[in-house]
């Protein structure tokens, strides 16, 4: 017979928002069991980019809880720096660069709404804007700033929240997949995996991708789809980026908005958007794109051309820098671009944290809180109605 | 970008760069070599040193441009370049020469002056000492020696071997302390630290521990790493998997990539 064990709570996915949840949940005394088909950060929270951006947010409530996720990695920083990890959080402020007038009217007018909600933002003339960035291409018609915008090392996010959970009492159990979940009298009971079954009365879905899978075990159609993103970093050199850079097509991109897509059909087809920043240890990641290729993560000779000369011609100066390599990493896409949060109708016990596309990292902190919340209390303190399932209905 | 003829004056460079040093710190470039080599153009912002299309020419270079950087002293792989600074007229001159060795040198303290053969003149004080931030370590280091050195120091020692009592190297604690990664710098002994932790496969270890991150992708340290992880965690080298590959394979200029040639 196999191993039968037990845990107050199972969390399945060890990514960002997994961590994260395992991490509050722990720090409020709950048994967390982290169940991570693969490893650590194996997903989407190891294959993008530090972003904690929040002027790339949908204004509402998407934009609300970014802010008070933003706030909450200062003291997640200093915490997991006890533990000797650091996650090289660096509020750094944030640019986004337009390259047509158009662009710049939609981002004035969104600045515009975005400060009526509370973010500080700044549209800036060229002229304003070398005060921040330098060397940028003469086609830049201006540009967003944001100084609450921040950037993070991902995957010591994940890793580090995951330790201190661990550390909290949380076991975590790599490279051992969900086949089944049990559920009697509207109940979960039951989580079967490949390394034993697990009794458990709360299970946490923050399987990023594979969320839609795990709905089905349960007969929930949990509307996620793999988006690809496809991301080059450069060699190491010293700090030449001091701020988390986009271009305004990315947030076309990003939020579906008409007025800032790409104008060529190639960049369209491939979900194409400026981003650029530089990881502490040097290299620059530039990005990206959004693409839909099924569960095939491979990086493409196209879209990498396109992320090459993109760059380009937002920063000029990048041209002589190496590119050392490629990856892509496939993000949750939920339908409106928002994440899933909250319970299933007519199951006990069954929560979701999932489909944050690309906003994973930077709402991880608050998601794991408010999971923690609702596992452990039944009702959260920031309202999470809008991000629920049965919206799509 | 060239520097023209007539902007040179005429003027022997030596002789300009040793009045302009009487004023403060300026390089002398100390090169004849007819050798395919650079850096020293590259290095230069203020164009003050120009190679040329013909890349096997001598530098020429133009002292009344140089602001005295030293990014041209950090970046010659010959060592043929220095800060040369009179200013303090007391006597004593200021040389400015590259260093590389992860050694002592610190601000106050003494420190060997040797000609160009590593053959040493004479202790000097260190005035001071600039990390370049380069990954190759070189840094500079600023000698103040007398006045009469100055046509023959080219470099910096902290020790000579002949002269003084030979200390115990301390730095090196055998096998386990050597480079795994040597792109990313990382030891041996914190390979198994990392790997200690749970990390089952080479692709885990690699996203947390940087190993197989930097310049060369892996593709000199993947199979000492592979062992080294089947070692620790008792698995079959084949069974801890393999980075994966990722275009380009080798590093390309980005504005290649981006359809230009460059």
């Amino acid at each position: 017979m196999a191993e039968v064990l037990s845990s107050e709570v199972v969390v399945i996915g060890g990514g960002a928002i997994g961590a994260a949840t395992a991490y509050y949940l722990c720090k409020e005394g709950a048994e967390v069991m982290i169940v991570e088909a693969d490893d650590l950060a194996s997903g989407a929270s190891g294959a993008c980019d530090g972003f904690v951006s929040l002027q790339t947010k949908q204004l509402g409530s998407h934009l609300d809880i970014a802010r008070e996720s933003v706030q909450m990695f200062p003291s997640i920083a200093e915490e997991l720096r006890k533990m000797e990890v650091d996650i090289e959080y660096n509020p750094c402020g944030g640019l986004m660069l337009a390259t047509t007038a158009d662009h710049l009217k939609e981002l004035k007018a969104r600045a515009k709404k975005l400060k009526s909600a509370g973010l500080e933002v700044e549209v800036l003339t060229p002229v304003e804007l070398k005060e921040h960035l330098v060397e940028v291409s003469k086609d830049i018609k201006g540009a967003c700033y944001c100084s609450a915008d921040a950037q993070v090392n991902p995957i010591k996010l994940t890793l580090g929240l995951a330790q201190k959970a661990q550390e909290l009492g949380a076991t975590i159990l790599r490279g051992c997949k969900v086949e089944n979940i049990v559920v009697t009298n509207n109940r979960v009971r039951e989580v079967y995996t490949t390394a034993g079954s697990i009794h458990s009365r709360r299970v946490v879905c923050a399987a990023g991708t594979g969320s839609n899978q795990i709905g089905k075990m349960i007969i929930v159609d949990i509307p996620i789809l793999p988006q690809r993103g496809q991301i080059l970093v450069t060699e190491t050199r010293e700090r030449m980026l001091d701020m988390i850079v986009s271009g305004a097509e990315y947030l076309g991109t990003k939020a579906n908005i008409a007025e800032l897509m790409p104008k060529d059909e190639e960049a369209i087809k491939l979900g194409l958007g400026f981003t650029a920043e530089q990881t502490a240890s040097g290299n620059i990641l530039l990005g990206s794109t959004r693409e839909f290729a099924g569960f095939d993560n491979s990086t493409t000779p196209d879209a990498i051309n396109a992320i090459a000369k993109n760059a380009m011609g937002y920063l000029p100066w990048i041209r002589d820098l190496d590119v050392i390599r490629s990856f892509a990493g496939l993000r949750p896409y939920s339908p409106d671009g928002l994440p899933i949060l909250g319970t299933v109708k007519g199951i006990k016990g069954f929560y979701m944290a999932t489909g944050h596309a690309g906003d994973g990292i930077c709402l991880a902190p608050i998601t794991g809180k408010l999971m923690s919340e609702l596992v452990l209390d039944g009702e959260t303190s920031l309202d999470i109605e809008p991000f629920s399932l049965y919206r799509f209905k | 970008m060239r520097v023209k003829d007539k902007d040179r004056g005429g003027a022997d460079p030596w002789r300009v760069a040793w009045e302009k040093a009487a004023g403060g710190a300026v390089a002398v470039v100390d090169c004849e070599e007819k050798i395919p080599c650079n850096p020293c153009e590259e290095a230069c912002r203020s164009k003050a040193i120009v190679v040329g299309d013909d890349i096997c020419a001598p530098p020429r270079y133009a002292p009344e441009r140089c602001d005295g950087c030293g990014r041209c002293v950090a970046l010659c792989p010959g060592m043929a370049v220095y800060l040369l600074d009179r200013s303090a007229g007391d006597g004593t001159a200021r040389i400015t020469v590259p260093y590389e060795m992860r050694g002592e040198m610190e601000a106050g303290e003494e420190a060997w002056a040797v000609d160009g053969e590593g053959k040493p003149l004479g202790k000097g004080k260190i005035v001071k000492v600039v990390n370049m931030g380069r990954k190759d370590k070189t840094g500079l280091v600023t000698l103040e020696v007398p006045e009469e050195w100055v046509l023959k120091v080219r470099g910096v020692k902290d020790r000579v071997m002949s002269l003084e009592e030979p200390h115990e190297v301390s730095e090196y604690h055998g096998e386990e302390d050597c480079h795994l990664c040597r792109c990313e710098e990382i030891s041996k002994s914190h390979v198994r630290e990392i790997a200690g932790k749970g990390f089952y496969a080479l692709a885990a270890l690699r996203r947390f521990s940087r190993v197989g991150l930097g310049y060369c992708q892996g593709r000199f340290c993947q199979a000492m790493l592979a062992g080294e992880l089947s070692a620790v965690t008792s698995r079959e080298p084949e069974d801890v998997g393999t980075f994966r590959v990722r275009p380009p394979v080798r590093p390309v200029r980005l504005s290649r990539l981006g359809g230009e040639d460059g």
